[in-house]
């Protein structure tokens, strides 16, 4: 008689494999060891609890589907991240068009407030808790827009280059360069704790 | 104040992303210019603290909970894609008997209808002490008729004994 495997204790790459063979409970283990990831990478994304959930439930679905595509050249978990990422992308489009926003009139394309920004330059000896620093980060990546948001979660958290983000976002990489930019002046001006009041 | 692409070149040197002509830009720009190291130090200190701090989020939803609607789709999904590869494997035969099955079956029902009470047994026996009513003795018809489409049909049946 088969002995049943000891899931809670095997690595991702057993897990992987035994999933790939159709075992259901080694990959209910790996949602269990991963599933806060790649919530908070969607959450990250969409700054929506609900829709994070949604969507970090359906890219496990179709990472279920796919697991014969995994071939093990990136980690399971970034292979995981990339699939949550691109649904998010598919739904903040979804949404754009049902906002009827034009690309071509952000801001950040004519210049914006943030160009005309004095330089401030966060302080990172500054002795902040990590958990403390992390949640002055989440309050920052809230006051961002979507596309200012979207390429620096891409580009920080994802460590995805300019090229692969302009191909996942459906715009030139100027376009990234730019988005990136103007994301990265304003995470400068939140997280050295200044109040944009005090700018205008 | 440094204008735009400079800003931008600037930071593509910071994320390693420039040409090596553009680097060595860069680099005597950083070399000489005040304002584009001040800015240059504020991107990469920026940088440094997103480095590997990425708001971390833990899901309310008790593990079980989050997994049955994973299975469920799945699960899902899974029946729907096997109705969908059926037709390739399992219902090449439907395709060909399904239309002749319907007309083998319009084909009774009209021979039934259309024989005559000699040489037949009738299809519903019917009950002593019911009459089928009609206007002549041996022939029961109806008459369809239709101004709009300009077509008359009658249907005769023979009367059963």
């Amino acid at each position: 008689m088969s002995q049943k495997p000891d899931y809670a204790s095997a690595e991702n790459e057993a897990l992987v494999k035994a999933a790939q063979k159709g075992d259901m409970e080694a990959f209910e283990e790996l949602v269990a060891r991963h599933r806060d990831k790649i919530y908070g990478r969607a959450f990250s994304m969409m700054r929506n609890e609900e829709e994070a959930i949604d969507l970090s439930q359906e890219a496990w679905v179709k990472a279920w589907q796919r697991l014969g595509q995994f071939q093990g050249e990136a980690s399971f978990v970034t292979w995981m991240t990339r699939i949550v990422i691109n649904l998010c992308l598919d739904q903040l489009r979804k949404q754009k068009r049902m906002r009827a926003e034009s690309i071509e009139k952000l801001d950040e394309e004519v210049g914006g407030v943030e160009r005309q920004m004095p330089v401030v330059v966060p302080n990172p000896t500054e002795r902040l808790e990590r958990s403390e620093l992390r949640a002055r980060i989440d309050k920052a990546l809230a006051q961002l827009s979507v596309e200012h948001r979207t390429a620096l979660v891409m580009h920080e958290f994802e460590e995805l280059e300019y090229k692969e983000i302009a191909k996942r976002m459906g715009c030139s990489i100027g376009t990234v360069m730019s988005r990136l930019f103007y994301a990265r002046r304003k995470m400068a001006v939140i997280l050295a704790g200044l109040k944009r009041e005090e700018l205008q | 104040m440094i204008d735009q692409e400079t800003q931008l070149k600037l930071q593509a040197y910071l994320d390693g992303e420039s040409t090596s002509r553009e680097a060595g830009e860069i680099v005597r720009l950083l070399d000489s210019d005040a304002e584009a190291q001040v800015l240059f130090n504020e991107l990469r200190a920026t940088k440094s603290l997103l480095a590997g701090n990425e708001p971390e989020r833990k899901l309310a939803e008790p593990r079980e909970f989050y997994w049955s609607r994973i299975r469920r789709e799945i699960e899902r999904a899974e029946r729907s894609a096997d109705l969908l590869s059926a037709p390739a494997t399992t219902t090449w035969w439907l395709r060909v008997f399904a239309p002749a099955s319907l007309l083998a079956v319009l084909g009774v029902f009209v021979a039934v209808s259309l024989r005559s009470p000699e040489n037949s047994v009738p299809m519903l026996a019917f009950g002593e002490g019911h009459e089928i009513d009609t206007p002549l003795e041996e022939i029961s018809s109806f008459t369809f008729r239709s101004e709009r489409a300009g077509m008359t049909v009658v249907w005769v049946d023979s009367h059963r004994n």
